[in-house]
């Protein structure tokens, strides 16, 4: 699968209408998975609205990449951030009623090994959060935005309250995975802000 | 029910000599802003007890959080400001390794997980 997330910041009286727009376009570029839907606002350097559409092939994205990126001109669309890039998800079955996406930069110069581990960790967090329905762990093809985003971690959850709760409370995340964004490790890899972004689904993403 | 209490570790390996200096700047430089962001300062430990000047000490410090929560909203405090980091950098010199961890009382580990 290829997919595309964007996370757009609109001017506050014209998010009805930019998120007309784009579920119009979304609709009709021959997605097999699309969400766009306004962020919750709990979300951090999230954006305001979240688009994410998921093509069989990458091919089918570039034949509709330049239509978007006009779209995405919008002059109340004052940034976007965003990647493409192609994985596959892991679902346990089960449905859930969150999306999330992580957008992260992993420092340039890190070493691989050291990146893989990151990596092999951030996959083993679903082992822990039984909240967690659906996840997928990308690394970046084409990052736009504020930063040179290496990585999209995206994750369906039960609900919210298994994204703020659960996922976040589990020791997995503060005891173990945070270390790599934590300035005041020696583990840290992340030093930029990242965005987190999440929004209510109602078909799946990912599963 | 009282949430189980997060301790956070801090672990040096000082330079030969510098073992003294590193307390000192420790507990000056970077104690009051991490209390000002909630954590308690529980033991400044120096492993072996001799202010060694050719030799390097081991200075465990530890703090406690009363929450998980209480642990995000310090390091949410903490991460935008770049002089935290900067810190570590600054006293670089002192030291010969280091390392941060975070840990809960084994009675509390099960309790923790099932969230």
């Amino acid at each position: 699968m290829f997919s595309v997330v964007r996370l757009l910041d609109v001017a506050e009286g014209d998010r009805d209408r930019v998120l007309a727009l784009v579920r119009d376009a979304a609709e009709h570029v021959g997605a097999h998975r699309w969400v766009v839907a306004p962020t919750d606002p709990r979300s951090r350097n999230g954006g305001d609205i979240l688009l994410h559409l998921g093509f069989v092939e990458g091919s089918q994205w570039h034949c509709v990449a330049q239509y978007f990126d006009d779209i995405l001109k919008d002059p109340a669309i004052s940034r976007v951030n965003g990647a493409s890039y192609a994985g596959n998800p892991t679902h346990t079955g089960r449905s859930g009623t969150v999306y999330r996406v992580l957008l992260l930069r992993v420092l340039p110069g890190t070493d691989p090994d050291t990146v893989r581990r990151f990596e092999s960790e951030l996959l083993a967090m679903p082992k822990y959060v039984s909240t967690m329905t659906a996840w997928r762990l990308s690394r970046a093809d084409e990052p736009i935005g504020d930063r040179a985003w290496t990585h999209v971690f995206e994750q369906e959850f039960t609900d919210a309250d298994g994204l703020m709760g659960p996922y976040l409370m589990h020791p997995i995340h503060w005891a173990v995975v945070d270390r790599w964004f934590d300035p005041e490790t020696t583990d840290v890899i992340i030093r930029d802000r990242v965005c987190h972004s999440f929004c209510a689904i109602t078909e799946p993403v990912l599963s | 029910m009282t949430e189980p209490v997060v301790f956070v570790i801090d672990r040096v390996v000082t330079q030969p000599g510098k073992a003294r200096t590193f307390v000192e700047r420790y507990l000056a430089e970077y104690a009051p802003g991490a209390r000002g962001r909630g954590m308690t300062l529980r033991d400044v430990l120096v492993s072996p007890p001799i202010w060694f000047d050719d030799a390097p000490n081991t200075v465990t410090i530890t703090w406690t959080l009363p929450s998980a929560l209480a642990w995000w909203q310090m390091t949410w405090q903490g991460r935008p400001d770049p002089a935290l980091g900067e810190w570590w950098s600054q006293i670089s010199e002192l030291v010969s390794e280091r390392s941060r961890s975070v840990a809960a009382p084994a009675h509390a580990v099960d309790g923790l997980g099932d969230v």
